[in-house]
């Protein structure tokens, strides 16, 4: 049933990590062959300083680095909310644009870019983070934030109302971003509409540091709960039983969420099917343990954005592909394939 | 040194769940608790593992409120078994065993030890490495069976434990139903204080040193099984016409209806 052991997989994982910065890097509309980007790095790290391939290791340090270095970053945050998501719901089919933040996040992108219009896109700029991408940071947190207010009572916090509310919450979310885009004129219009469909094209080594911060958060704090989320699959009730303080853990999942996913969304985006593939797949290969799915979904999140970004690169040059189109092209089949599996395995 | 629960009263919404229930789980005694459907003896279950607040009276664990334990020391000595499980996900059987070892800090290699003697005490060795999802109805109850026996395996500095089971056989065969029974009687005999709830009648009256009889939210009557399986009282909760005889080899009571 189990196709390898957790060890086995984050060795396969951590051996292709490498060699794959590598390709992200000399992947472009400039193709830099693998010893020019070595040859660069050399250099750049205190060898002997030579002026030749100049406008190479600008490519390579002001635009392809952070960009590569951003797509893993996001990677790990969606896939590993995606598996504290389907943890916390007990189910393999959820993802974080469940509890709203997606959406919320889209309407607060749009919101920023119809008032602001062109100007503030060129001009507004703080901590190298466009005022569209703090209006999507701010858009994704309340809505969750309103999510989980919703759901929370007097006794605690109800996953199924949770669930509601989040459907509740997006369709909101959906209708202001619609009115938003009613509003907006064509170059407008454009712009949310690239925007929605998340790339990473905007990467700068701020962004860098800003992702790099809410990853350092979420995996310091999510695998001290891999625990309490494996006991929390056999049931609120019966993760109490054992000794979970299940309220507590929720609110920490539900915060760090919306942090790491309003993050991730403020530098690139909406990038669909990565917080629901990812931790599926790793799922099927190595179990449903937390203690290894959310390092392995860490990783495969990673990989799986560096590859789609430096695909989006390359397929359409001189142009480029918003990443986000690339992982749903790639997602839907796979996970419709998944699906068709598991009937199989129902039936017969 | 007991699992008290003293005057619970518990309402929904006018309709009394729980009325002024009170009794003591002793460390060693198996008390079985019968009634018709809707009498509330999962309501009374639920309470006592600090699931559901009552509205008045309190249940304490070994001379402390039960609110006042931490979750996860009272995870140590309190260990419950849910009638359904809602798991989904593909854990193997052992895995989930493993998952009652989630309070404990006794170190891995203890706690595989333990897994694969619970495991084996519910007749379920085979089931390791099988996923959980694939099993059947009744391997899944056993499954949690172990997952419950290894959660209060052995004796802990936080005193007496106790297992609470809501209708343990509920989709055993009849070889395992007599396997739960030794199990939870062999649990008894090692201390710990045992509250079960059974549909069965002759299954009740054959394990319990106590019974306690629910109806409409309130105890309708409590004793040893041969003064609780009396004809008028079997007549009055239930609204059965039952005969009382005697089990030929045990002598508990044995009611026909």
């Amino acid at each position: 049933m189990r196709w390898m052991l957790p060890s086995q997989l984050l060795t396969i994982m951590g051996v292709i990590l490498l060699p794959l910065v590598l390709v992200g890097l000399m992947m472009g509309p400039v193709w830099i062959a693998p010893a020019e980007v070595l040859r660069a790095f050399g250099e750049h790290f205190g060898a002997s300083p030579s002026s030749a391939g100049a406008q190479e290791g600008l490519i390579l340090f002001a635009i392809r680095l952070p960009r590569v270095i951003l797509a893993g970053l996001v990677g790990i945050c969606l896939a590993v909310c995606g598996t504290a998501m389907q943890g916390l719901f007990r189910n393999p089919l959820a993802d974080p644009s469940l509890i709203g933040v997606s959406s919320g996040a889209s309407a607060g992108a749009s919101l920023m870019i119809v008032l602001g219009g062109g100007a503030l896109l060129q001009g507004g700029q703080a901590a190298g983070l466009s005022v569209v991408a703090l209006g999507a940071f701010a858009g994704g947190f309340l809505a969750v934030v309103l999510v989980y207010r919703l759901a929370t009572s007097a006794i605690g916090t109800s996953v199924a109302t949770m669930l509601l509310a989040g459907i509740a919450i997006s369709a909101l979310a959906g209708a202001l971003n619609s009115l938003f885009m009613f509003l907006a004129d064509d170059e407008m219009l454009r712009r949310i509409s690239l925007w929605q469909m998340g790339s990473l094209d905007a990467a700068n080594w701020p962004r860098v540091w800003i992702a790099g911060l809410a990853v350092a958060m979420l995996l310091m704090l999510l695998p001290r709960e891999a625990n309490a989320l494996n006991a929390l699959l056999l049931g609120e009730s019966e993760a109490r039983h054992l000794g979970i303080a299940v309220d507590a853990v929720k609110r920490k999942l539900i915060l760090l969420t919306a942090m790491a996913i309003g993050v991730s969304v403020a530098v690139a985006g909406t990038i669909s099917f990565v917080g629901l593939i990812v931790p599926h797949i790793v799922r099927l290969l190595i179990g449903p343990d937390h203690r290894y799915l959310i390092p392995a979904s860490a990783m495969a999140g990673a990989i799986l954005l560096i590859l789609a970004d430096a695909a989006a690169r390359v397929v359409v040059a001189p142009a480029e592909l918003p990443a986000g189109i690339l992982t749903a092209l790639l997602g839907t089949p796979f996970f419709l394939s998944l699906l068709a599996q598991k009937r199989r395995v129902e039936v017969g | 040194m007991s699992l008290s629960a003293r005057n619970l009263s518990l309402n929904l919404s006018d309709t009394a769940l729980l009325d002024d229930v009170g009794l003591d789980v002793l460390p060693g005694q198996i008390i079985t608790v019968l009634g018709p459907n809707g009498a509330g003896k999962t309501t009374l279950l639920r309470v006592l593992a600090g699931e559901l607040q009552p509205d008045s009276g309190n249940v304490s664990l070994n001379n402390r409120k039960l609110a006042e334990w931490t979750p996860r020391q009272r995870a140590r000595i309190l260990a419950v078994l849910p009638q359904h499980s809602l798991l989904n996900f593909p854990f193997t059987a052992a895995e989930v065993v493993m998952l009652g070892r989630t309070p404990h800090d006794s170190g891995l290699v203890h706690d595989r030890e333990i897994v694969a003697q619970a495991l084996k005490a519910v007749d379920g060795d085979y089931l390791a490495g099988r996923v959980y999802t694939q099993l059947s109805g009744g391997e899944k109850q056993r499954v949690h069976l172990a997952r419950v026996l290894a959660q209060i395996w052995a004796p802990c500095p936080e005193g007496e434990r106790f297992l609470l089971l809501d209708e343990p056989t509920s989709s055993f065969d009849l070889a395992h139903q007599q396997l739960t029974l030794d199990v939870v009687r062999n649990l008894a005999m090692q201390g710990v204080g045992i509250l079960m709830v059974v549909h069965d009648l002759n299954l009740a009256a054959r394990c319990a040193d106590h019974m306690i009889l629910m109806q409409c939210g309130r105890l309708a009557i409590a004793g040893a099984p041969a003064e609780v399986l009396q004809r008028d009282i079997i007549a009055r909760v239930f609204q059965v016409d039952a005969t009382i005889g005697t089990h030929p080899l045990t002598g508990t009571p044995l009611v026909i209806t």
